[in-house]
Parts: structure tokens; C-alpha cells; sequence
């Protein structure tokens, strides 16, 4: 019989397990699966602005078809490093805010970036006016872009991303939150999932040294959630839409998305970091 | 077996020291040390001063042969909360069933939470300290019909009377606060012990149990009772006493016929499975209210629709709240109309005594709806050994009755009240996984 991680501990009476249970890792050993990391987010963001220009050049032409068509792909590669995307607060809001972070919803001075476009693309069927929101994401993600080179990544924030990142998927994309008029949210779980096995693969032999029943539930449980959207993907390797997603597989995602939120919570902890 | 539900109130320190003929002044003394209240005698308390409670070591028993919380008396803070069960295979199923167990029984308990390196997070949401307290509460656990799906091979072994609910002709019901695979009773002193239980059990179950629907709920605390007072009901949101005309949940010999399934009720034609004993049938409604059109009703209306006068709670004949109606003096509703609503629940005949339930609602409120008007009601919740002759059956005779114009039934569902845990060895659910295992091999 498996046993919840609390239910263990109290089954053999931990109640006052050592304070330093957990040795830090030696900062050296964390030095590689960062500056991996960082290479990794760099080839993300780079992505993500060649796909940004071709997405605002096919609004700015007034080409509905393609735009619709580059949004999902486009956003692909922010999900997957948000992480690092969010500690650029002022980007991820003119970036990827959706209508219900503004109180004046659509119509809201401040409403910009990814989901007002996906508001006129996909809700009002139009690119008309969208040439001021196209640019500005643009330059908004080249700032990123920029941004993004010039920092030296915490190992905290790089490992806390894991799970931030289960924490997106669990509270925005099981419900179909994030794309609301478009029903792309697939892309965007595929993102965040990638994301975040990124990480836990980077620093699975740190892991693995302290536990390696951790890293086993925790890949099995990513190849859960990996299984099941792959059912959904379609000929062009995309994916359908949210709404296709039957009862049982959201249901299905649902366990080891929460279960991975709740493990990786652990792996700052397990790294010793603070 | 012993029966621990004739203790049916909660171990009280407070009563204790009633029995001991101590009083309050005399715990005082016998605490010995500066309390609060004696604090309090000298400076007024602080702004962000806690409010004092001395039941937060009120714990109820976990095992016996029946749950508690069902005839428990009910606290102050109630919750109901439904989940679909995420559990793929039976073995699965077995370590959700195991694992509430172990949490439910350390909940209802109390004590320490384990210390984890502070490098990781906390096992426990602290929210009631690092040293759980009981505080009164009970977690009572059910499932639904769904879970008799082809999922886990339970369905040869359902509840007889086990079904979806079907929406009365009155209902709109919202799919997002209805049905569920299992569902989970809170109860307890304060809404943050209920909260913190809650939290617990999401944060230990994330791979098992994903929450459906949840509706939290009050009773208003009532003055104590003067010498010789008979005791009352609380107050509904319509301002009407409810509960008044509830079985004895002292009477064991009663409960057994209305609550409980019996032992041995799985003979041919009654058909309740062996292992569903000593469980009980719950069904749950969440009733909206229209309270803002029910305040503009003339009072005598009120109370001609419900029956009861509503200052005392009596019946129309009666004096006080226990008063029994005497329908058969009036049989044409001069006094008590026909269609009202206690009237149509309970007639109070012969036949109709087999239909009695054991109700144990909560009032709700939350928030406001688009129009302005307050959303709020009654978070109805009823136990009986039988949901058909039961629940349903009343329900269909309150089928067009005159309060329905301020009442809206949105949300809710029935589900089967698994029996006790009976010693440390048992677990929840124990005996309908054992049966269910037997038909599977038997097959």
C-alpha cells in the first residue's frame, strides 16, 4: 500500500524530524543545471520573438486565418518559461494578462498583450484596430528578450519554477481559463508541463542522490499527464481545443497535476536551497 | 457491540465540570493559573484580542459502529463538500479509503502537527497552530451512485435505494453544485476547524480526490434554555424554527428504524447489501431562499405556508414548539392549511411515520447575485435507512406547496453514509471494498 508522505510520517511517529533533514546541496553542483536552464529559457525566448513577429505581421497585414493559426504556437513558448517570464512583472502583465485581471474587463486602457489580441482574433472574428496592440507586444517581448539575457538567474526561482508552474496548469488551465475565446489551452498545458519537466530533468541527479522514489513519482506522473494530451493532438502536431477535452481525461489530468504541484513544492527543499 | 452513540454529545470539559459541581467560578479556581478572564476583569481586551472559546478540546469518538456527525448534535459550523474520486483502480481506491481514515482519525482528535525541515513546506496549513484542536468536530463521509460506476467493480454491491438525484419540478439545479462521487460532512465549532480539516484532506489526497462542490453553513447559536424550558429548534434564513418535529436522535430504538440500515436488511425484496449496515442514506439540498420577497410577506401568510406560528415555532393548534398538530380535528385546513408545509411534510398518520427523516441543516449564505438580491438559504442535509421512503417520498408530497414561490433548490445530491469504523483495525469504507472483492472473485 502506497502512503501519502504525511501518512508516513506519522505511521512511524516523526514528530520531530531534524531541522536539517536536508543537507544543501554543495551551491557547485547547482552551477550546470542553471546556467543549462538559462540556455534553455534564451532558446525559448528567442522562439518566441521570431514567432511574435510573424504572428503581429500577419495581424498588422490583416490576415485573420494566420494569425488565429501562429497564436497558439506563439504563446507555446512563453508558457514553457514563465518562471523566468514572471519575474518581469510589468512584461507579464502587458504580456499575458487575461480580461479578469482588469477590473474594467475588455475594455480596459491596460488590457494588452497575447489575450487582448486573442479577444479581437478569435471573439470578434477581426483584426481591425489590432495594429497598436501588435506592436506593442512585439516590443514587449523583445524587451523581454532582452531582459532575459542581461539577468543572472536565482537557483531558487529556476528550481521554484517547477512547481510554479504545476501551480498554473492546476488553477488556470484544467479549466479552461487561460484561452477563453480561442480553446487553445492545450498548447499553453503543453508549455507549462514542458516547462517544468525541463527543470525537474536538469536536476534529477541532485535529486535522485536524496531520493530517488521522489523522481520516479514524480516522471511517472508527468508521463501521466503526457499520455493523456497526447490524445489530443492533432495531424498538424497541434492540439484541439479545450472543449473537446472529454469529462474523464480533465478529471484524469486533474490527479497528477495537483499531485506534481504538491511534489515538486518540495524540490527547493530537497535542494537545500532557501 | 457496544453502542457509543447513546453518548451522543461531545466530551465536554465545560460539562464535566457542571457534574463535578464546579461550576465556572470553581474551574476558575481550580485552573489556578491567570486565565483570560481573569486578565479581562482588570483591562479590556484588545482589538485583535481572540475570541474565547472553551471547546476547542471537544472532540467526538471516531469509531463505533456508526459515523458520527448524524446524530451528533449539531455545532455551529457546517460544511458539505463533494469530490470526484480520481482514484484509477481499485488499489487506488483502497489507499483513499486508508489514508481519510488516518486523517479523519487524527483530525477528530487533535494534537501536534509533525515539524518538517522549515526548507520545505509545512505538512499542515496551521491555520488552528502548530497543536490541532478537535474542536467539536465530526467528518462524515458518503458516496455517491456514480462511484458504483464500472470504475472500480463496485456496482454489483450498491445501495438499493442509492440513485442520482433527479430534479423535483421546483428545482434549478446548477451542474456545477450537484452530485459527486463521495461526499464529506464537516462539522465543528468554528468554520476555520472545518476549513483547516478540509484543507488537510485536499492537501493529502491530491492524486485521489478532486473537490466538486462545496457549501459551508451556520446554526445560530440559541440563549441558554431557563430551568424547565423545553428545548428549541434555531432559526432558519426565513426566520422559522426548523428541525421541530425531527426524531428523537436520543432513541436508539427509533434511529434504528429511521436512520439506519439495519443488520440483515439484505434479505430477498429488501435487498440492502450485507456490508451496507449500520450506514445510512444522506441526502443533501442546497435551497436557495428569496428572502428579500419573503421579508415583504404578511406574517400571517408566513406562517399559514409553513404552519407554525413563528415567534414560538408552535404548531397552528399549539402552544410551544413541541406541540403536536392535531390534523385529524381539522380536516379541512381551517386551522392548518392542507398545503402547508409541515402539513405536507409530515401528516402525522399511521402510514406516514415510516417517511420521517432525520434533518440536520445548516443556514448558508454567499454573497449576492447579479440582480442584487442576497443568495442564501438552507444547505438541507437528511439521514435516513431508507432515501425512498424517506427523503423522496416527503419531498414529492411538498411538490407544489405554497412556499416553493421563495424557495429555489439549486444544488445538492444523495449519497450512502458509510458505516462506522468500528476499531483501530477497520477503516472507512472497509466493508464495501471487502464485498465488493468477494462478488468479483465469486463471478
Amino acid at each position: 500500500m502506497k502512503k501519502s508522505p504525511l501518512a508516513l510520517l506519522l505511521t512511524f511517529g516523526v514528530l520531530q524530524t531534524s531541522l536539517s533533514a536536508f543537507a544543501a546541496t554543495a551551491p557547485l553542483d547547482l552551477v550546470t543545471p542553471v546556467s543549462d536552464y538559462k540556455i534553455y529559457v534564451t532558446e525559448n525566448v528567442d522562439t518566441l520573438a521570431a514567432d511574435t513577429q510573424k504572428f503581429t505581421d500577419a495581424i498588422k497585414k490583416g490576415d485573420l486565418a494566420t494569425a488565429k493559426k501562429l497564436f497558439p504556437t506563439t504563446r507555446l513558448s512563453y508558457e514553457s518559461i514563465e518562471p523566468i517570464a514572471e519575474l518581469f512583472s510589468d512584461l507579464d502583465a502587458s504580456i499575458d494578462s487575461r480580461e479578469d485581471d482588469h477590473e474594467d474587463g475588455v475594455k480596459a486602457d491596460d488590457f494588452t498583450g497575447f489575450h487582448r489580441l486573442e479577444y479581437a482574433l478569435f471573439s470578434q472574428n477581426s483584426t481591425r484596430d489590432q495594429g497598436v496592440f501588435a506592436d506593442k507586444l512585439l516590443a514587449d517581448v523583445k524587451e523581454l528578450q532582452s531582459r532575459i539575457a542581461g539577468i543572472t538567474f536565482p537557483p531558487e526561482k529556476v528550481v521554484g519554477g517547477a512547481a510554479a508552474l504545476m501551480e498554473e496548469v492546476a488553477a488556470t488551465k484544467l479549466s479552461g481559463e487561460e484561452d477563453r475565446y480561442s480553446h487553445t489551452d492545450l498548447y499553453d498545458f503543453k508549455g507549462n508541463v514542458d516547462g517544468s519537466k525541463k527543470i525537474v530533468d536538469l536536476f534529477k541527479p541532485q535529486l535522485e542522490q536524496s531520493d530517488k522514489a521522489f523522481v520516479a513519482k514524480v516522471e511517472k506522473n508527468f508521463a501521466t499527464v503526457d499520455k493523456i494530451l497526447a490524445k489530443y493532438k492533432t495531424k498538424d502536431g497541434g492540439y484541439e481545443t479545450y472543449d473537446k477535452v472529454k469529462e474523464q481525461d480533465r478529471k484524469a489530468l486533474a490527479g497528477p497535476v495537483n499531485t506534481l504541484a504538491e511534489d515538486l513544492s518540495q524540490m527547493r527543499g530537497k535542494l537545500g536551497l532557501n | 457491540m457496544k453502542d457509543s452513540d447513546s453518548k451522543n454529545a461531545p466530551i465536554s470539559t465545560d460539562r464535566r465540570r457542571v457534574l463535578l459541581g464546579l461550576g465556572a467560578a470553581g474551574a476558575a479556581v481550580a485552573g489556578a493559573s491567570l486565565t483570560g478572564n481573569a486578565f479581562a476583569a482588570t483591562a479590556p481586551a484588545q482589538v485583535t484580542e481572540a475570541p474565547k472559546s472553551e471547546k476547542t478540546q471537544d472532540h467526538n469518538a471516531f469509531h463505533g459502529p456508526h459515523q458520527s456527525g448524524i446524530v451528533t448534535p449539531r455545532p455551529t459550523a457546517g460544511m458539505m463538500v463533494s469530490f470526484d474520486v480520481l482514484a484509477q483502480d481499485r488499489e487506488d481506491l483502497e489507499r483513499m479509503f486508508r489514508t481519510l481514515n488516518e486523517r479523519i482519525a487524527f483530525l477528530m482528535t487533535g494534537g501536534p502537527v509533525p515539524q518538517v525541515d522549515p526548507k520545505l513546506p509545512p505538512l499542515d496549513s496551521g491555520i488552528l497552530g502548530p497543536v490541532v484542536t478537535p474542536d467539536n468536530l465530526t467528518i462524515t463521509v458518503s458516496v455517491g451512485d456514480s462511484l458504483f460506476d464500472d470504475r472500480f467493480g463496485l456496482e454489483p454491491v450498491k445501495p438499493k435505494r442509492l440513485q442520482r438525484m433527479v430534479g423535483f419540478p421546483n428545482d434549478a439545479l446548477e451542474a456545477d453544485c450537484c452530485h459527486g462521487d463521495l461526499s464529506i460532512q464537516f462539522c465543528s465549532n468554528a468554520q476555520d476547524s472545518n476549513i483547516h480539516a478540509l484543507r488537510d484532506i485536499v492537501k493529502n489526497l491530491p492524486d485521489l480526490l478532486l473537490v466538486r462542490w462545496k457549501q459551508e453553513g451556520t446554526v445560530p447559536a440559541q440563549a441558554p434554555l431557563k430551568p424547565g424550558q423545553p428545548p428549541e429548534s434555531a432559526r432558519n434564513f426565513l426566520g422559522f424554527r426548523d428541525g421541530s418535529a425531527n426524531p428523537d436522535s436520543n432513541n436508539q430504538k427509533t434511529m434504528n428504524e429511521l436512520v439506519w440500515v439495519q443488520p440483515g436488511s439484505d434479505e430477498p425484496g429488501n435487498g440492502e447489501p450485507a456490508w451496507a449496515a449500520n450506514g445510512s442514506y444522506q441526502a443533501v439540498r442546497i435551497i436557495r431562499n428569496f428572502v428579500e420577497r419573503w421579508d415583504r410577506t404578511p406574517l400571517q401568510e408566513q406562517q399559514a405556508i409553513f404552519g407554525r406560528v413563528k415567534t414560538t415555532g408552535a404548531p397552528m393548534d399549539g402552544r410551544t414548539e413541541a406541540d403536536v398538530p392535531d390534523y385529524a380535528k381539522d380536516p379541512e385546513g381551517k386551522v392548518t392549511k392542507l398545503d402547508a408545509h409541515i402539513r405536507l411534510a409530515n401528516p402525522r398518520t399511521a402510514q406516514t411515520q415510516r417517511n420521517l427523516i432525520l434533518r440536520r441543516p445548516f443556514n448558508y449564505s454567499n454573497g449576492v447575485n447579479k440582480n442584487g438580491q442576497l443568495d442564501m438559504g438552507l444547505l438541507f442535509i437528511c439521514y435516513q435507512a431508507d432515501l425512498e421512503k424517506g427523503f423522496i417520498t416527503v419531498q414529492t408530497r411538498l411538490n407544489g406547496e405554497p412556499l416553493e414561490e421563495y424557495l429555489k433548490p439549486v444544488g445538492g445530491g444523495y449519497f450512502f453514509t458509510l458505516p462506522g469504523v468500528v476499531d483501530s483495525n477497520d477503516f472507512i469504507g472497509r466493508s464495501l471494498l471487502a464485498a465488493s472483492a468477494q462478488t468479483t472473485k465469486t463471478a
